[in-house]
């Protein structure tokens, strides 16, 4: 018997036999499509975190410096000159804050509230700033010019829109040189920043901002606590930071009079290493597990045909099969059965991916890993051979007589 | 001589409390084209004899050859072989493929013989044809009676024409009607000159034997030729 016949003999059994080619396809099709999505989304879930670090810029410090009501000195402009002072160190400075009263934004007939939460990712904030705002949040102004000193210095009613901002309020109309009105008050569009282009950016993109000296009416006078800096460099980033520990130390003892912290996005962009880590592991083992499951379910459903199988090996070696067209005979089906499965898990699982990245990581098109996705499929096939191979190599060489009365 | 045994051997657990001479010590010679039946009681070795004589099991000692060849001393490719080419197999429980129908079971021995893919269907028909069955091609052993299996495996043991056909109780699952047609196709074939090994328990089937072997307790006890109103 040639190779040919062999595949024929395969297929047929394949096909006459095909409740049992069906469970043991879903064993390894739900083992491979289960990985192959779980890998996905992992992966997805660490590049969105990797792209939203991105768009904000390397070397950006986050300092928060707060005193309690009554503490001696006003930490606030110091911080903000200290921080300003630091020119060997940093490219810009902007003190940072979110208005987060309720403010009607309005342009002709449309009419915004920053505090209507329906849908969130339509709602404008109000942030205030300097005139590097854009500088220390990795703004590319698209159009018009970013604000200038003396639009903070003397509070002029001018605005630079976020990406998303301009496209709610203006559509694709360029916005330089019209007004909005903020709480009724006229505001000059001065420009616009692009958007970042992911989804989930909202906060960066929806921004309407104002020069931070506003902090007056529209914050009720409050103390500015927030700023960043922008460093020039890694290690610019590691300096500015033990320095301004050490000019808040010298001020603050946290929980005494006062509370402060500073951090930059290159420790967090670390942490999201560390935990794309943490997640692999925790997704090795998942993937592992579920592998576990569609290789018992394939080696149950290839062990529990053994005697029929056996009787059945039985019955072809006494009409004349060799030992050697079995096994060929049993290892192209168990191959061809799980091969058709694992393919058909990688198709599951890749379409489930999309699905997946469009759901739950905002229409991110996911692509699994293809060293998980061979992995996940060798293994799988692999361990569907050596099972349907298991009868065949055993009763193969029993005396016909024997494997016909197996039991 | 086709088949010539010399002191044959089968002996389940040797040496144990259980041991068990299945066959003991048995010599028989049987020439080509004859047709014999080998009857005794239940358990006094003829299932175990076929199966030896049809190279299904190997003997425990002694001497067989067929065709003048010593076939204790053939390896998996050469038994193959013969059990394809030389012998046909009826058994009791029929032994069909359940997943295949009647002409996928047909051909099967076809296919291992090496039959090319244009003529096995044909003559595979044609075997189906001769038991009565070319009709029923399509079906499931499921979907057959027991007869109709019957005639579906002689059909599988002819499909080669192989010049030997051993069969092991052929009609003892079949009612009598049946079974009077199975025997009347083993009794055609050996007018065309195939040989034939009948195995029973049935005295009455055995009567319509040219030669009859009586086994008990794994020795032949008699080997007798005589009349049968079929020839
Ligand atoms: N695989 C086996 N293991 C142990 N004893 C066996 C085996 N096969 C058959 N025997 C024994 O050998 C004897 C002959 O069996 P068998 O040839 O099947 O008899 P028959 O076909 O005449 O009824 C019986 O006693 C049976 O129990
Ligand atoms: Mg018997």
């Amino acid at each position: 018997m040639n190779l040919m016949q062999a595949f024929k003999m395969a297929f047929k059994s394949i096909a006459s036999k095909k409740m049992r080619s069906f469970l043991t396809m879903l064993g390894i099709i739900i083992g491979v499509a289960s990985v192959v999505i779980m890998v996905s989304v992992v992966q997805g879930m660490n590049k969105l975190s990797l792209q939203y670090l991105e768009a904000q810029g390397e070397n950006k410090i986050q300092v928060y410096a707060y005193q309690y009501y009554g503490s001696s000195g006003n930490i606030s402009d110091l911080l903000y000159e200290y921080c300003l002072g630091m020119q060997d160190l940093v490219l810009g400075v902007t003190p940072q804050v979110e208005v987060w009263q309720d403010i009607t934004i309005k342009y002709g007939a449309k009419t915004f509230n920053t505090q209507n939460w329906d849908d969130w990712s339509k709602r404008l904030t109000i942030k205030l700033g300097s005139d590097q705002f854009g500088v220390c949040n990795n703004y590319t102004l698209g159009g018009g010019r970013e604000l200038s000193f003396l639009d903070v210095e003397k509070t002029n009613q001018v605005c630079v829109l976020g990406g998303g901002a301009k496209e709610i309020l203006f559509d694709f109309v360029d916005p330089v040189g019209e007004t909005i009105f903020i709480n009724s008050q006229p505001f000059l569009v001065v420009g616009w920043y692009e958007a970042t282009g992911l989804e989930g950016m909202s906060d960066m993109d929806n921004v309407v901002l104002l020069p931070y000296t506003f902090n007056r009416t529209l914050n009720n006078n409050q103390d500015i606590n927030d700023y960043v800096v922008k460093a020039r460099s890694a290690t610019d980033t590691t300096l500015a930071i033990a320095r301004l520990k050490a000019f808040l130390g010298g001020f603050i003892t946290p929980g005494e009079n006062g509370y402060y912290n500073v951090y930059s996005n290159n420790d967090w962009s670390n942490q999201v290493q560390e935990q794309s880590l943490m997640q692999s592991l925790v997704l090795g083992a998942i993937a592992g597990i579920s592998l576990l499951v569609g290789g018992i379910g394939i080696m149950n459903i290839m062990l529990v045909t053994v005697t029929e199988r056996t009787r059945e090996i039985g019955i072809r070696k006494a009409i004349g099969a060799e030992r050697k067209s079995i096994i060929v005979q049993f290892l192209i089906e168990a191959a061809v059965i799980c091969g058709i499965g694992g393919l058909i898990g990688i198709l599951l699982g890749c379409m489930g991916a999309l699905i997946a990245g469009k759901f739950l990581l905002q229409g991110m098109i996911l692509w699994p890993s293809s060293v998980i996705t061979v992995g996940a499929f060798t293994f799988s096939v692999v361990l569907g051979v050596l099972f349907g191979l298991y009868p065949a190599i055993k009763a193969s060489s029993l005396q016909p007589v024997d494997a016909l009365r197996a039991e | 001589m086709l088949i010539d045994i010399q002191n044959l051997y089968k002996i389940y657990n040797e040496g144990q409390e259980s041991e068990v001479r299945a066959l003991d010590g048995v010599s028989l010679q049987i020439d080509r084209g004859e047709f014999v039946a080998i009857v005794g009681a239940s358990g006094s070795g003829k299932s175990t004899m076929m199966n030896v004589l049809g190279c299904l099991d190997v003997p425990t000692r002694g001497r067989y050859n067929l065709n003048g060849t010593d076939v204790t001393s053939l390896k998996d490719k050469d038994l193959a072989r013969i059990r394809n080419r030389e012998i046909g197999f009826i058994f009791q429980g029929y032994n069909l493929l359940q997943d295949l129908n009647a002409l996928d079971n047909v051909i099967l021995p076809l296919i291992y013989r090496g039959t090319s893919i244009f003529e096995r269907e044909e003559l595979a028909m044609a075997a189906l044809a001769r038991v009565g069955m070319d009709g029923r091609a399509h079906h499931r052993p499921s979907q057959m009676s027991g007869g109709q299996q019957q005639r579906v495996a002689i059909a599988r043991a002819i499909a080669t024409h192989p010049p030997i056909i051993m069969a092991d109780e052929p009609t003892g699952a079949l009612d009598s009607k049946t079974g009077r047609h199975v025997l009347s196709i083993l009794q055609q074939l050996y007018r065309e000159g195939t040989t034939i090994l009948l195995i029973t328990h049935d005295d009455g089937i055995a009567a319509t034997a040219p030669r009859v072997v009586r086994l008990s307790d794994g020795k032949i006890i008699s080997d007798a030729h005589q009349e049968v109103d079929w020839l």
